[in-house]
């Protein structure tokens, strides 16, 4: 299992394609970080970087598992059986993790005062939740899901956008709720409300996975 | 593989339906027939990259070596590095790289990049890849495409070496060159269904290597030749449908071209013996 992922990452690192989703990354970071964050926004700034960056994952992750070729995917199916499945999806959620240190380190060079430890903490939380939903929407956009180039960017780019919209509705209970990390960090009530916001955060990234693994079942 | 049935989608047709195969170890089987009736399906399902809709399995050996029809060059890696990742995920001894390489003639071939490999050199690397990890089940889907002559006389004598060992070979094959392979099985894919043709024999290996046809003409369903050699009827029945009746036919034709007509007619199903050659 390590060797593919380390086949994987390689893989991708060689190719041209790794710089597709840090060709999004830095001019997201340079919009987002153009002015210091001012004291006291610091848990704001975080779940807006979680929330906005979360397309960025999902970029990655879906270009990552699509880096390689149909029949070498065959090729590590025969090797490895489920074990394919279970290491591109952890390939991807590495990858997504050296995005999310790029991205902490530059929010936090732009930090105005101290946001100590435990602020820094529910940060890395809300970027692991975007990292999971991320490799979550990469996946089932993904080569063996939809076929289609085209389908399956408009689905990705769709897919964020109704994760906003559902979660800035009534029914933001229907998906990661993306919108109530931003609105709760600006209000300060985010530390409470951080246990139940978990809860949901991991529920629907965990039944998108299940169904990519239920799904390729039948698309090799 | 008992039972079995197999299509891509709800809407679309069955490729196999009902279908049975079984291979014990040992085994070397050829997957004949036309373009487009299911062969790397079936290859596919053997390999476990496919499920079937309906039946079953079983048994599959735990080693799997897949070598599909075209390697996936488009990949930023040289050979060496290529095998050496492969054998890692293969938990393969990475010493084993340099024999491979070295029997299939691509040792040369170690720091180029995949992408500038031709056909034939990319598709030693795709055979190399599945050899490495000691297959008990090898999968070949047309593996002597774009091979040299070398390679092309190695490859039959390492697919016996794997069936020495107690490992199955299944291989589509429409250069035809494993048919000079002792105790070769031949199997047909048509008509959604699998059929075992009449294999290979210490007999067919000189029929081969014999000249062309000039047998007596057909007489109650058997053509004979001067060497004794003939195709009877029940020989003919193995590769149609039960309900067809079976003609046996003679056929004269030119030595420059008799062996292409005969790996034609073979690859459409028929059983084709070569006979004798004619002076005339």
């Amino acid at each position: 299992m390590i060797a593919l992922v380390r086949f994987r990452l390689a893989g991708y690192a060689r190719s041209h394609r790794a710089l597709q989703p840090l060709i999004g990354l830095l001019p997201l970071l340079a919009i987002l970080y153009a002015t210091p964050v001012p004291a006291g926004e610091e848990l704001g700034a975080m779940a807006d970087s979680a929330g906005i960056l979360l397309p960025v994952f999902a970029w990655a992750a879906r270009g990552l598992l699509d880096s390689e070729p149909d029949e070498q995917r065959m090729i590590s199916i025969v090797a490895h059986r489920r074990g394919e499945l279970l290491s591109g999806l952890i390939t991807a959620c590495v990858f997504d993790l050296g995005l999310t240190v790029i991205a902490e380190l530059a929010l936090l060079a732009r930090l105005s005062a101290n946001p100590g430890i435990g602020a820094i903490m529910v940060g890395v939380c809300l970027h692991l939740f975007s990292v999971l939903a991320g490799v979550a929407l990469g996946a089932l956009t993904s080569r063996p899901i939809l076929p289609s180039p085209a389908v399956s960017s408009l689905a990705l780019i769709l897919g964020y956008l109704a994760i906003l919209l559902i979660s800035a509705s009534g029914a933001r209970w229907l998906t990661v709720p993306v919108m109530s990390w931003m609105k709760d960090g600006h209000h300060d009530v985010l530390l409470g409300h951080l246990p139940l916001l978990a809860v949901q955060s991991l529920i629907w990234p965990l039944v998108g996975l299940a169904a990519y693994g239920w799904l390729r079942r039948t698309r090799p | 593989m008992t039972n079995l049935s197999f299509r891509y989608g709800r809407r679309d047709p069955w490729v196999l339906s009902d279908a049975g195969l079984a291979l014990r170890p040992g085994d070397v089987t050829e997957i004949l027939g036309p373009n487009g009736t299911g062969k790397s399906t079936l290859l596919r399902l053997l390999a476990g990259l496919l499920r079937p809709v309906e039946g079953t399995i079983e048994d599959r050996p735990g080693v799997v070596g897949y070598a599909p029809e075209r390697f996936p060059a488009a990949q930023p890696f040289t050979v060496a590095a290529y095998l050496r990742h492969m054998a890692a995920i293969r938990g393969a001894d990475p010493r084993r790289i340099g024999e491979w390489t070295e029997r299939l003639g691509m040792d040369h071939l170690m720091s180029h990049q995949l992408p500038d490999l031709s056909k034939g050199s990319a598709h030693k690397v795709g055979l190399a890849q599945a050899l490495l990890c000691e297959p008990g089940l090898l999968i070949l889907d047309e593996p002597f495409a774009g091979l040299d002559a070398a390679t092309r006389a190695e490859l039959p004598t390492i697919i016996g070496e794997v069936a020495a060992s107690g490992g199955i070979v299944v291989a589509s094959d429409h250069q035809g060159e494993l048919r000079a392979l002792p105790g070769l099985r031949r199997h047909e894919v048509r008509d959604r269904t699998i059929r075992e043709l009449p294999g290979n024999s210490a007999h067919d290996i000189a029929d081969v290597t014999a000249a062309i046809a000039h047998g007596v003409p057909a007489r109650n369903g058997t053509t004979q030749d001067d060497a004794g050699l003939r195709i009877t009827a029940q020989d003919a029945a193995g590769s149609a449908d039960d309900s067809q009746a079976v003609t046996v036919l003679e056929v004269a034709v030119s030595t420059s071209r008799a062996q292409e007509l005969a790996d034609r007619l073979r690859a459409e199903g028929h059983v084709v013996r070569i006979a004798r050659e004619t002076a005339e």
